[in-house]
């Protein structure tokens, strides 16, 4: 592997300072293409973005707008059509296989909005199997008490609500103290009252661990408790919106 | 235990009932390659020692007379290590409570001292008293069929003498591990005896004093076999000596040779089809299981676990289902084995068979399922490994479907709904039912594998008992005699009718090939004995002329009007090229066949003949073998319905454990394949059958969803299996088949209802268990997101 192929190290410190945190993705002219010819789909179309160490971002757009797209290219879940994706100076877009596996096991923490638990493992066991993978990985137990589960450690996903099952999922992506959590409509499947529960831990793993949080949601409601909020239509961003303050998880309504 | 291994280990409790199907069908395999090696290995082993340490000699002899300073001439041979010269005949036996006479071959042993070669092992009593008279030792295969031991008396017809004779021992010898009369291809335990007697009584008996007419010879290492074989002919020609031959054509160690080539076919041809069938199985249910953990795949991808660690987990699915297997098919080949070897001690008689296990066949075994695994699961693995997480995060898109063929063409009104649902599913996913149709025809195929076996069995006995052989007794005379001969059988009590034969010993010879058999002068259109062609059809054999049996014509590599040398092997010894007038269904041996007095005018003799195949009326049958018993000039009675009777005790029975052993494994197999094809096919349906329930569907209705599937498969499949079921027992049959037994591929009606009748009942049961699966079915949780 090249030394190009490998993210860089980690920072020592981590101030939880989203508007002077380094860039931490990279984003010029991304586009992703399905298909060729008359069946061609131009899922992203030129998107320019960056996101920072420590912020709190939301991806706001219909079905269909790109915002998964983008999320699986940030978490090397697939790779860019053209353009440039640089993680922490890093090329994305160029990185083989071993490469995106490698980054992903040490850097990126995904929420799903289906959770995609293991059924036959437990929720201790669910997320100790992440813990496997990574270097200096949360005990499963403190990373479920982070998400307000230590009381269900041996449940088996069936045995869970669907907020239970979310909120074991975030304490999976959060175990390997991930630089970057990627949440893809995390609280889609969920009631308001626990998507509550499941944001209030999101946003309280950006807070105390100072990771990078992107949040894709076509829940306009949850714009306020951003950092900031990146619209999406047509595989473009069609507008960016800086909050100048947090507006905390449990004022939120919809 | 890493947690990837703890949800395999859970994955697999669910899928605990198809995971022992497969496992058990490689066990199956599995069994039968343990059990076979083993056994080749055991008799192997016991035949090594048995031959080294009861010296079992190289080269073997027979002559008409040869004085006792010839076996001094015979050890100067270059080459030539150790010589025993004796003294054999075949002797009528009168055992009281036998109607029947009993063949014995009578051979001498030494007045003092052991043979040095061919040594006899002593079951039970004691060896012969040096000087004793009266005193034989008798073969423990025939002495157990009539509950002989020592003390116990009988009496035989020594050249025209009744004997009053005592056992003083039951014996083994390396020359009669496989106890047959001359020339026959299946053991009579009941009817032939091997004794033996101490060399001056029967020498005396037959005028042999300071004489012998059998040789045995044992080689210096590093001698050559053909040099010293020409050489003692040579020697022995002034003495009537019929060829000498070497171990390979010692007909007890043929016997052997061809069981281990038997189970080495078996060691392979049916584990290849049965771990052929366990890949497939395996293949089946790794596919779904990786359809079905499609996005825990992609999760654990995303998650960053790397395709190696991917693709090794599902591998480990197979490493356990083919660990589980190896494990119960070598727990299974053991046991059976040891019960195998028992069976085979009443064929082969060795001091010491007993069960080893075939240590490499362990290693080969393990290698054999782990590969028939991996290649079953290699394609479903990789499609796991290269799944792209991106899109395996999103359920599979719906399937497209369209009105069935049937349909199209108008029939599809006359349909229910299921049943139109049923021929939709078929049509949209042509690669899973073509994979189900397979399976089933497998199922279909193994069984008629074993009952192929069973039927070209019971068709040998038939033809060779029923067709062939119509006489009731066959009568050989002590040596060839005028035809008038035979007068003294005509007039025993209950003969309907006689018809003399000549047998005599030749060497036929085709180019590089040549075959030593027993060829039989018969008369050109015999009524008793009758030669038969592939449509069983009799053969008039023509005043000119020799008929061989097909296999011997293949092996001598000739066709009809091609020309095969005869050489006599005894009398004038002449040597004639003779065409090859006709090919003659044959099953047991080799054999060839000449009109009697054709024969006679080739072997430049008058008109001699050496027995007799003789009719005799069912109601004075008793008095019949008691008379014979007495008649002095036969040398040799045998009687078919005893001869029929000794192999239904025997080899029948014994064929019939095996073939029952294999047809077992085959239903059990057939209903593994079934079950799972239904279990998988229930499952890739679970959320559509939810559905049609949640839709207002009935339970029957929803199952006849699945029963419409598989029926219609199984309609498909069957006919196609029953085909390659006839192919896979040719192939087998090709494999096991030798020159001494060959089956003929018999497949009957009865053979192919009882496979299909097997594939329906699998499939009944199967469907019914599948029907308490969908009662099972958890309407809610199945229209859920699927987690």
């Amino acid at each position: 592997m090249t030394a190009l192929a490998r993210p860089p190290a980690a920072p020592p410190a981590r101030p939880p300072d989203p508007a002077r945190g380094e860039v931490v993705f990279h984003v010029r002219n991304l586009s992703k293409t399905y298909g060729t010819g008359e069946a061609a789909v131009h899922a992203l179309a030129g998107v320019d973005l960056d996101f920072r160490q420590g912020e709190l971002v939301v991806l706001l757009g219909p079905s269909g707008s790109g915002k998964s797209t983008l999320l699986n290219l940030l978490g090397g879940l697939d790779t860019p059509s053209a353009g440039t994706l640089l993680y922490r100076g890093w090329d994305l877009g160029a990185a083989d296989e071993a490469g995106l596996t490698q980054y992903r096991r040490e850097d990126v923490g995904f929420v799903f909005q289906a959770y995609n638990l293991i059924p036959s493992l437990t929720a201790r066991e669910n997320v100790g199997l992440i813990g496997e993978l990574a270097s200096d990985p949360l005990p499963p137990e403190e990373a479920l008490r982070l998400v307000g589960l230590g009381a269900r450690l041996d449940h088996f996903p069936a045995q869970l609500s669907g907020g239970e099952q979310q909120r074991v999922a975030i304490a999976r992506a959060i175990a390997k103290r991930p630089r970057v959590l990627l949440c893809d409509e995390p609280t889609g499947a969920l009631d308001v009252r626990t998507g509550i529960v499941v944001l209030e831990a999101i946003e309280s793993i950006n807070r105390e661990l100072g990771t990078l949080a992107a949040i894709i949601t076509h829940n306009a409601v949850m714009a306020a408790m951003a950092d900031r909020v990146f619209s999406l239509s047509d595989g473009r961003v069609v507008n960016v919106q800086t909050n100048a303050q947090r507006a905390p998880v449990s004022t939120l309504a919809w | 235990m890493s947690l990837l291994d703890r949800k395999l280990l859970r994955d697999l409790r669910a899928l605990k009932s198809q995971a022992l199907a497969v496992a058990l069908v490689m066990a199956c395999g599995l069994t039968m390659m343990v059990m076979t090696r083993s056994l080749i290995v055991s008799l192997e082993s016991a035949r090594t020692r048995y031959y080294e340490e009861y010296r079992f000699a190289d080269v073997f002899a027979r002559m008409k007379r040869a004085p006792d300073d010839v076996a001094r001439r015979i050890a100067e041979i270059p080459g030539v290590a150790a010589v025993q010269p004796s003294v054999g005949r075949m002797v009528t036996i009168d055992l009281a409570g036998l109607p029947e006479p009993v063949m014995a071959w009578f051979a001498t042993v030494p007045e003092r001292g052991e043979p040095l070669l061919n040594r006899l092992h002593l079951r039970r009593g004691r060896l012969l008293e040096p000087d004793a008279r009266g005193e034989i030792l008798v073969s423990e295969a025939f002495a157990e069929v009539h509950g002989l031991g020592p003390g116990d008396e009988l009496a035989a017809i020594l050249n025209g003498r009744k004997v009053p004779l005592r056992i003083a021992g039951i014996v083994l010898s390396p020359e009669f591990v496989f106890e047959a009369p001359p020339g026959a291809a299946l053991p009579d335990n009941r009817t032939f005896a091997v004794v033996w007697m101490n060399y001056k009584e029967l020498a005396e008996a037959f005028n042999m004093e300071g004489a012998f007419n059998q040789v045995s010879l044992a080689l210096e290492p590093g001698a050559s076999e053909r040099s010293v074989i020409a050489e003692l002919d040579r020697l022995l020609v002034p003495y009537g000596g019929l060829r000498a031959y070497g171990r390979a054509h010692h007909a007890s160690d043929v016997r052997v040779n061809d069981e281990i080539r038997v189970l080495l076919g078996l060691s392979v041809g049916f584990p290849i089809v049965f771990l052929a069938v366990g890949a497939f199985m395996t293949h089946a249910v790794m596919s779904r299981q990786i359809t079905l953990q499609r996005e825990q795949i992609a999760m654990l991808k995303a998650c960053g676990f790397g395709r190696r660690e991917i693709g090794l987990h599902y591998l480990k699915f197979a490493i356990v289902i083919v660990a589980v297997g190896t494990v119960l098919g070598v727990i299974g080949g053991v046991l059976l084995g040891h019960r195998l070897v028992d069976l085979y001690h009443r064929f082969f008689r060795f001091p010491d068979l007993h069960f080893e296990l075939a240590t490499g066949v362990l290693f080969a075994a393990a290698a054999a399922s782990a590969l028939s695994a991996v290649v079953g699961v290699g394609g479903a693995v990789r499609r796991a490994m290269r799944l792209p997480p991106a899109e395996a995060m999103r359920p599979e898109p719906p399937a497209q479907f369209e009105p069935s063929f049937v349909e199209r063409i108008g029939i599809g009104r006359f349909m229910g709904v299921s049943l139109r649902m049923a021929l939709r599913n078929l049509q949209r996913k042509p690669v899973q039912a073509l994979l189900t149709a397979t399976a089933l025809s497998l199922a279909t195929a193994i069984l008629i594998i074993p009952n192929a076996f069973r039927d070209g069995v019971s068709y040998v006995l038939d033809f060779q008992w029923d067709i062939v052989q119509r006489q009731s007794v066959t009568v050989s005379l002590v040596e060839p005699g005028p035809a008038r001969a035979l007068a003294d059988f005509r007039t025993l009590p209950g003969v309907v009718s006689t018809e003399p034969f000549r047998a005599t010993p030749v060497e036929l010879v085709s180019g590089p090939i040549a075959r030593r058999i027993n060829l039989i002068g018969l008369r050109g259109e015999g009524g008793l004995s009758r030669v038969l062609d592939g449509e069983l059809r009799q053969i008039v054999l023509p005043p000119r002329g020799i008929v061989l049996s097909s296999k011997l014509g293949e092996v001598l590599g000739v066709g009809i009007g091609d020309e095969v040398l005869v050489r006599s092997l005894e009398g004038k010894r002449v040597e004639r090229r003779v065409p090859v007038a006709a090919f003659a269904e044959d099953f047991a041996g080799v054999s060839a066949f000449m009109e009697l007095t054709a024969l006679n005018r080739l072997l430049l003799e008058g008109d001699l003949v050496t027995g007799a195949y003789i009719a005799v009326d069912r109601g004075r049958w008793t008095d019949f073998l008691a008379a014979v018993k007495e008649t002095p000039r036969a040398t040799s009675v045998v009687v078919k319905e005893a001869m029929r009777e000794s192999f239904r005790k025997t080899t029948a029975e014994s064929i019939g454990v095996l073939q029952m052993i294999y047809l077992l494994f085959a239903t059990l197999v057939a209903f593994g394949i079934v079950y799972n094809s239904a279990r998988i096919s229930l499952s890739e349906r679970a959320r559509e059958l939810a559905t049609l329930r949640v839709l207002g569907f009935t339970r029957g209705e929803v199952g006849a969803v699945l029963v419409g599937e598989l029926t219609l498969l199984a309609l498909l499949a069957v006919p196609v299996g029953l085909w390659v079921g006839g192919w896979l027992a040719q192939g087998l049959l090709t494999i096991v088949n030798t020159e001494t037994v060959r089956l003929p591929l018999v497949l009957t009606l009865a053979n192919y209802s009882f496979a299909a009748s097997v594939i329906t009942v699998a499939t009944v049961v199967s469907l019914l268990v599948a029907a308490r699966r969908i009662r099972e079915i958890d309407l809610v949780s199945a229209l859920k997101v699927r987690d």
